[in-house]
């Protein structure tokens, strides 16, 4: 597993698409902190009392990891990292070198996950640092704010990404394609499964009435998307439950997928 | 005897086609065997099965002595090569190998270098892309990821396919030189029975999924040797009068053809003398056949003895 998983990171290492999505990454998280600089800061004087009021963006630091990884933008760079990387053993056919290494295949399906949460890691590790940094030297409105609050929005952001990350995995690995894999991804990265999760409550509340649930209260996606940071404890728990419901699920399909289909 | 590698009944079935059927394969240490067959044959599948890519619907297969349940600690000494080298064309041959040795617990640098040097790749290992390399050069890069981890068999699925004759000749002693130098069994399939002809030490004809025939390499110099083929109207009389010749050289197939491999100028004689002795010669022929003919003779007629 230890072998696995340090060659998973060496070939991440090496791959050109890696290098892309961190500089491409990094590169949005700069053009974040530009568009906070403008909207925030104003240097230009180019908005009145009034537009100021009505963006009133938060400049606290736990408001801006918030901003920088609950976003379409930051889904998009995770779903095409998690799918190419997912991918890529099988897309050049290095999958048939080493499969058979072991009879336990679903040790490659969980060492490559790993890997890929390990990846997506240092990626929003060293983003969070820049885009923090780069606000707390530059942004005159810069608030560091409560670092327990800060720590508590690290937490839970960092949980939904590496759930987020094992469903973008198990759709590559359900369909064996990066296309396969993207669709579905990016379905969900782009807000589209959101929209349709709402309608499903919609018609859920026209059927059974008002309810204490809706749908979207079990659906991962809704729910983390539109989590209050603010909420207490026990909706915390929920969300920790349900993404660990759906990190088992989907890793542990991989998993189960790796070890029982025949490689192509 | 126990064998290196023995499928008892394999068998593969996708859909409706059934890819291996109850095939009974036998390798003993130290042989380079040639599973031949032509395209769709199931050569490809039932290397897959036997390393571990692909389960089979029905049959077991046993490896250095063990069965299939219990190869988990013996599957890093079996090196796969199926199908056209599986590389990262983005990536150098040092890091293709380098992510190989990686996952067996392999720290050796020196050791891919030597890897590399002996198929013959030295030059620009850390620097050219596999996407640059010529099909040949993929191959033997595939052979060299193959033995990484100290192989005592290799499974190797078509290495020789769509090379030129030069890189057919480079491989093929390559082959030929990894079995001899480091005592490893071979297990190399072709859909060309000549371009094994000159290495392997025994043969299975795989036919439809079938292994129809199997047999040595001594055994497929004896069957296509030079031969006078007699059709006589009756052959159990035909060999008295052979035999009254002072012929000792002969075989008889099917109780109906008779093959002489001795006296190939006589055939003129052959016949006379059977005339006289009323026997009617249906048809003579000396024959020469070349492996690949051999070959079609015993697939072409979908699996019909002669
Ligand atoms: N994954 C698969 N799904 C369905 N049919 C397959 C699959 N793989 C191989 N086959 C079929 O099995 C037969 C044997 O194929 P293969 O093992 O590739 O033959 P060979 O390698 O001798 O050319 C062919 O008829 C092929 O179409
Ligand atoms: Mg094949």
């Amino acid at each position: 597993m230890y072998n696995l998983i340090k060659m998973n990171l060496y070939r991440m290492s090496k791959a050109v698409s890696t290098k892309v999505i961190a500089i491409v990454w990094i590169f949005l998280t700069l053009f974040n902190f530009g568009v906070m600089k403008i909207v925030v800061d104003d240097p230009f004087n180019i908005m009145s009392e009034a537009d100021k009021a009505t963006l009133a963006t938060s400049s606290v630091a736990s408001d801006l990891i918030q901003s920088l990884f609950v976003s379409s933008n930051f889904l998009i760079i995770l779903s095409v990292f998690v799918v190419l990387f997912a991918n890529a053993e099988h897309k050049c056919g290095f999958d048939k070198n080493l499969i058979g290494i072991t009879n336990h295949k679903w040790k490659h399906a969980l060492a490559r996950w790993i890997s890929a949460v390990i990846g997506m890691t240092v990626l929003m590790v060293v983003s969070s640092l820049i885009y923090l940094g780069t606000c707390a030297l530059f942004l005159n409105a810069f608030e560091l704010g409560s670092l327990a609050t800060l720590a508590k929005v690290c937490g839970i952001v960092y949980m939904g990404m590496v759930t987020f990350s094992a469903i973008f995995f198990f759709f590559t690995t359900l369909f064996k394609s990066s296309a396969g894999g993207l669709v579905p991804s990016l379905i969900i990265s782009l807000g589209i499964l959101f929209m349709i999760e709402k309608l499903l409550d919609f018609l859920f509340n026209k059927v059974f009435g008002s309810t204490d649930y809706v749908p979207s209260d079990f659906l991962f996606d809704s729910k983390f998307l539109n989590f209050d940071m603010d909420a207490g404890r026990n909706a915390i728990i929920f969300l920790g439950v349900l993404c660990l419901v759906y990190t088992v699920l989907t890793v542990g399909g991989s998993m189960l997928l790796q070890q029982r289909r025949d490689v192509k | 005897m126990e064998y290196l590698l023995e499928t008892d009944n394999i068998t593969k079935i996708y859909g409706k086609i059934t890819a291996v059927d109850h095939v009974n394969l036998h390798l003993e240490k130290g042989e380079i065997y040639g599973l031949i067959g032509r395209n769709g044959a199931g050569k490809t599948t039932l290397l897959k099965m036997l390393a571990g890519l692909a389960k089979p619907t029905e049959g077991s297969y046993s490896i250095f002595g063990e069965p299939e349940k219990q190869t988990a600690k013996l599957r890093d000494r079996i090196g796969v090569l199926i199908e056209g080298p599986g590389l990262y064309p983005n990536m150098t041959a040092y890091e293709n190998m380098k992510i190989k040795s990686l996952i067996l617990g392999m720290n050796d640098d020196n050791f891919i270098k030597e890897l590399l040097a002996d198929v013959g790749l030295e030059r620009n290992i850390d620097k050219l892309k596999v996407k640059q390399y010529s099909l040949g050069m993929k191959q033997r890069l595939g052979i060299a990821m193959t033995l990484i981890g100290h192989p005592d068999l290799l499974l190797l699925d078509e290495p020789i396919n769509g090379l030129d004759p030069q890189g057919i000749v480079e491989i093929r002693e390559l082959i030929a030189r990894l079995s001899k130098e480091r005592n490893i069994t071979i297990l190399v399939s072709s859909h060309i029975l000549e371009e094994l002809s000159k290495i392997a030490t025994r043969y299975g004809i795989l036919h439809n999924g079938q292994l129809i025939d199997e047999f040595t390499h001594g055994e497929l110099l004896r069957r296509c040797r030079e031969r006078i083929e007699i059709r006589p109207s009756d052959a159990t009389k035909a060999v008295t009068v052979i035999e009254g010749m002072g012929i000792t050289e002969y075989k008889v197939l099917d109780k109906s053809v008779i093959q002489i491999f001795e006296r190939l100028e006589d055939s003129g004689e052959i016949v006379l003398e059977l005339a006289k002795n009323n026997i009617k010669t249906l048809s003579i022929a000396v024959k020469n056949e070349a492996l690949e003919d051999y070959y079609l003779s015993i697939t072409g007629g979908a699996g019909k003895k002669e």
